[in-house]
């Protein structure tokens, strides 16, 4: 036993997390409006304009939006340090990424450097005002486990992969000569395989054991997998940017990446194999779908690896990764921390009778029936670089899904105001 | 949830928010001078912020096997 220091600081109001989490199921309605603005299949083309552009709304608008309002609250509960002045960091990151995350699609989309310039700097403030405060709130934490680790490794790959972005970003509009396809495969690798991958594991290391009441990670595979992830990430790197780089020990990097990321999601879906209550539970299917997904796009990433010939594994592998990973790992994560953070706010609100139950605040049927179109958008998607329809498909998911989060977030909002109002109204 | 007359509280196990609700609810019958003693999975963060709050002291000891011992009691 040892005693481990106190916690004396607060989490930020909910109004931090909430304000990135309502903004970002937008984006998801203009990924889709952006799918089917051309007369063409945009996934027939996995560089053209109208994917880039889309891809950029989610992985941007979406998924970024919500790990970074996400971040703000778990660093406080799960290290016990909250990001420094979370109001000014809130504005300073929010405002700047809504309007890169809009005009740099915009700047995809309708070829205009002026837009790509635009977007960049302000897209480099975001991030570099989360960076910093990430880092701060990390570098005071008390706690030394695996999650602060694979939080702060992730942080790292996030500032690579905006660097390199911002670097692309510009060298679009301005035709600078760049070696585009070496950086855009450092910035893909980076972002994906770094920043969204490693917080996905250093999170889940504790909430997966905490709300889907599993065992807790292997100690022998949890300090270490997100540090194995991020070394041979850095391998890949140099191996891509030296010249002349390593060929094999590319390939080498490449396939203990995957093979390590698929240690994760059998691990995962091994511990959900023997959680406590087994009771069916709309997240924690989302994230059963995640895991799955993320195992299937390292089989065929591997399979890639050794079978070059086979042309669209890669694309399968990305879509996997992309919609049925990261994806809906966030969804389930959301629909958890959103009732959480109401339940948790209104009681320190001082409102101590009539607090909903956590159950009570997102309906579960919107759950499950966000779980069914979200299958069925990822479905349509890996048949979309081959069959027309199925595109138009995924953009009908991807719109749905937004309106659908949209209204369920709303309704979460919903309650916590009522709430709020009643005990006003009692107690006046 | 186990809890007994020497005021300990074993709370693991439980998903959020039970292992909170079970605490915030046993200590109001705390007599003056005395602890409450909580077993728990993860060191509860948020929690501390209600307890300083509603003027608690607290002090948490980490266990061999990865879960967190508290002991709770009210500020002088």
């Amino acid at each position: 036993m040892k005693p481990i220091s106190l916690n004396t600081e607060q989490a930020p109001p909910i109004s931090v997390p909430l304000r990135f989490f309502t903004a970002a199921p937008l984006f998801l309605m203009l990924a889709a409006l952006i799918l089917v603005s051309g007369a063409y299949n945009p996934f027939a083309n996995m560089h053209s304009p109208a994917l880039l552009a889309a891809t950029h709304c989610i992985t941007l608008g979406f998924m970024a939006m919500i790990m970074m309002g996400a971040m703000q609250q778990i660093l406080p509960v799960v290290i016990g340090s909250p990001m420094p002045a979370s109001r000014l960091v809130t504005w300073l990151s929010f405002l700047p990424l809504i309007s890169g995350a809009l005009l740099l699609p915009a700047g995809f989309m309708l070829g205009k450097p002026v837009l790509l310039n635009l977007a960049w700097p302000l897209l480099g403030v975001a991030f570099i005002t989360f960076i910093s405060a990430s880092l701060f709130s990390l570098a005071r934490s008390a706690a030394h486990n695996a999650t602060r680790t694979a939080i702060l490794l992730s942080i790292l790959a996030l500032g690579g992969a905006i660097t390199v972005g911002m670097l692309l970003a510009h060298g679009y509009a301005t035709g600078a000569p760049l070696s585009y396809a070496k950086l855009a495969t450092a910035h893909i690798s980076l972002s994906l395989g770094g920043w969204v991958l490693l917080l996905i594991i250093g999170v889940s290391y504790q909430v997966v054991p905490m709300f889907q009441l599993t065992p807790n990670y292997p100690k022998w595979l949890a300090p270490s997998l997100a540090p194995a992830i991020f070394i041979v990430l850095v391998i890949n790197l140099l191996s891509l940017l030296l010249d002349p780089g390593s060929h094999w020990v590319a390939i080498f990097a490449q396939s203990l990446f995957w093979f390590f990321a698929g240690c994760f999601a059998v691990a995962t879906l091994w511990l959900q194999s023997k959680r406590r209550r087994r009771v069916a539970d709309a997240t924690l299917s989302f994230f059963r779908l995640g895991m799955m997904a993320l195992l299937c796009a390292a089989l065929l990433s591997l399979a890639t690896l050794s079978f070059p010939v086979i042309d669209h594994l890669g694309t399968l592998s990305s879509m996997l990764f992309l919609l049925g990973f990261a994806m809906s790992v966030i969804h389930g994560m959301l629909y958890k921390i959103v009732p959480f953070l109401v339940w948790f706010h209104l009681f320190r609100g001082g409102v101590k009778r009539g607090v909903p139950n956590m159950k009570e605040i997102i309906p579960e049927t919107w759950m499950w029936r966000h779980l069914w179109l979200h299958r069925g958008t990822l479905l349509a998607a890996l048949f979309a670089p081959w069959w027309n329809p199925a595109a138009w498909l995924v953009a009908l998911g991807l719109l749905l899904q937004g309106m659908l989060l949209g209204y369920a977030l709303l309704t979460a909002i919903a309650v916590y105001r009522r709430t709020l109002e009643r005990v006003d109204g009692n107690s006046t | 949830m186990r809890a007994n007359m020497a005021h300990k509280l074993d709370v693991r196990g439980l998903p959020p928010p039970e292992p909170f609700e079970h605490i915030m609810r046993a200590l109001p019958a705390l007599p003056a001078g005395e602890y409450l003693h909580v077993h728990i999975d993860r060191e509860p963060y948020p929690l501390y912020e209600v307890l300083r709050d509603i003027g608690y002291v607290w002090q948490t000891t980490a266990m061999t096997d990865g879960s967190f011992s508290i002991r709770i009691g009210r500020s002088a």
